[in-house]
């Protein structure tokens, strides 16, 4: 345990009751810590237990056993400081831009001009300043995940949560959102953990990267992407190109396949 | 026939229909439909007191408006129909928003709710009468039976259908249960809601004709059953016209209220 983990997953097991009076083992005893202010990758084949606990962290899910602690607390039940932003799009569709960003502050009891300041700044800081008028369903895919996004940020959320929120983009949008998240992290110092099963996208924003394997999920291995040596670099091009990118990517690789499953 | 009909087939299979193509049709068959109507009683192949030529019944309707006061009974029947189901919304519309977000109110209501959809609202007519006697009071009630049931089911299970992201969103973001359906759950459903009221709505001009047939001295359906004692064929088919010419009114002002109500869902991309 680190002095500055903001995260600790402690221990956590969860089983799901299904069909016939069975359960199903989903996750089986991980630990892990996920540091302040860090990216954190949650990484594995699909199947293997990462959106649930993503969903635990967020309080949407109980473990079974185990605990997951936030500033030392145990989780219990979904809060303020800890956003989550899903795949599918959640953009409250008879709500202006502006009015899905504010949300979260609304209901929270922010003043109406701070509202508005704030809004327009995270707004401003997705690249959607120019649709803050605009409803949802006037936007592309990619731009309404950036509305997800802001609306998240303006909360002020401790933790940013994600569960493959690039997924149902096409590549070229997805690498773009990829490079704003390192932009935001930047500028923001959120911490955020990122559900995926995208290689790529896993190096690219990864201070740590946690590969589960699955059924049940396990911890597999913690990687620390060293090449990157501890920067954040906004250019995805260049992490390609740097030394030490195709070894990790072999490496991950490797796992995958070791899981039986798609590799990357 | 446009130029188009000519560079394709009239009948095209699972292509759309042009939008004069559907104009043209649409008109074609009223206008085969009284020709033969006008046809058969100017030929005198149909007895003319049980089938009143078109213009009898146009001649008719107008006057029954302008001289005999119609125009009382027709707003009788539209205070009927709205206070009714103005009545039903007013539960349906909360009760059924509450069903689809908390199973355990659902488990509460939907036992009771379904079975009364079982019942035919008409069967509660003789004893609706004998309750309340033959004012307004059974009018409103069965046309109240006949919609509410329906109207809290339709609502639950578009409620049951908005998104559980949506929802898990509004709980991340801080939101207590109570916000997450007012703020959330309910303004995501309403669309729905407000296209389930347009069908109750014209579920609740059944009822109200039955009723009006059965046991008023006033309304639409009273006015029928009056001609039909002095053998006027032409004004029943006047109540008929002007039955069907409300209920289409009624359906367009639901259809331009859901456009005005909800800009949003206009894609404009
Ligand atoms: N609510 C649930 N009920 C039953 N089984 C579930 C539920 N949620 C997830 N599972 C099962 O738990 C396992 C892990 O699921 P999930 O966390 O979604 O994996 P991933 O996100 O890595 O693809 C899967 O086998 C899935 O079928
Ligand atoms: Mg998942």
């Amino acid at each position: 345990m680190t002095a500055d983990s903001i995260l600790e997953i402690r221990n956590v097991s969860k089983s799901f009751d299904i069909a016939g009076g069975k359960k199903l083992l989903a996750v089986d005893d991980i630990s892990f810590d996920v540091e302040r202010n860090s990216i954190c990758v949650l990484l594995g084949p699909s199947g293997c237990g990462k959106s649930t606990v993503l969903r635990m962290m967020a309080g949407l899910e109980t473990p079974t056993s185990g605990a997951v602690m936030i500033g030392g607390h145990a989780v219990d039940g979904p809060g303020q400081d800890r956003g989550m932003v899903f795949q599918a799009y959640t953009s409250f569709d008879w709500l202006s831009v502006q009015k899905n960003v504010e949300f979260g502050m609304k209901i929270n009891g922010v003043p109406a001009a701070e509202r508005r300041e704030r809004a327009a700044h995270f707004t401003e800081l997705v690249g959607l300043g120019k649709f803050s008028e605009a409803y949802p369903s006037q936007l592309s895919g990619g731009m309404r995940q950036r509305v997800a996004i802001a609306r998240t940020l303006a909360n002020g959320p401790e933790v940013l949560l994600m569960d493959e929120p690039f997924g149902a983009l096409d590549a070229e949008t997805r690498w773009l959102m990829q490079e704003l998240m390192i932009d935001v992290a930047e500028k923001t110092n959120t911490t955020m953990v990122v559900v995926t099963h995208d290689l790529e996208e896993a190096i690219f924003l990864a201070d740590k990267i946690v590969f589960l394997s699955s059924h049940p999920g396990r911890l597999k291995e913690e990687i620390v992407p060293d090449f990157k040596q501890g920067r954040r670099i906004g250019d995805k091009e260049h992490v390609v190109k740097l030394d030490g990118y195709g070894n990790l990517e072999a490496h991950l690789m490797r796992l995958m396949r070791e899981e039986g499953r798609h590799a990357a | 026939m446009s130029s188009d009909t000519r560079s394709k087939p009239f009948f095209r299979l699972r292509q759309p229909a042009g939008r004069k193509q559907r104009l043209f049709s649409a008109l074609g068959i009223w206008a085969i439909f009284f020709g033969v109507w006008v046809f058969a009683s100017s030929t005198g192949m149909v007895n003319e007191l049980l089938v009143p030529a078109p213009q009898k019944v146009f001649a008719s309707t107008y006057d029954l408006f302008a001289a005999r006061g119609f125009a009382g009974d027709v707003l009788i029947s539209i205070s009927r129909v709205l206070g009714a189901f103005a009545m039903a919304c007013l539960v349906a519309v909360p009760l059924g928003v509450m069903m689809g977000s908390f199973p355990a109110v659902e488990a509460i209501f939907a036992p009771f709710v379904s079975a009364w959809r079982y019942l035919p609202a008409p069967s509660f007519i003789p004893i609706l009468l004998m309750w309340f006697g033959t004012g307004e009071a059974p009018k409103l009630a069965l046309l109240f039976i006949g919609v509410i049931f329906f109207l809290i089911t339709l609502v639950m299970d578009h409620t049951k259908n908005v998104r559980e992201e949506l929802v898990e969103t509004a709980l991340t973001l801080g939101a207590r249960r109570s916000t997450v359906v007012m703020k959330v759950i309910f303004p995501a459903v309403l669309p729905d809601i407000v296209i389930a009221m347009r069908q109750m709505l014209a579920m609740a001009w059944t009822y109200l004709v039955i009723a009006e047939i059965v046991a008023s001295t006033t309304g639409i359906g009273a006015m029928m059953m009056r001609a039909r004692r002095f053998l006027k064929t032409d004004e029943i088919l006047s109540g008929i016209i002007v039955i069907g010419a409300l209920g289409l009114l009624f359906d367009l002002a639901f259809a331009a209220l859901h456009r005005w109500m909800f800009p949003y869902l206009r894609k404009t991309r």
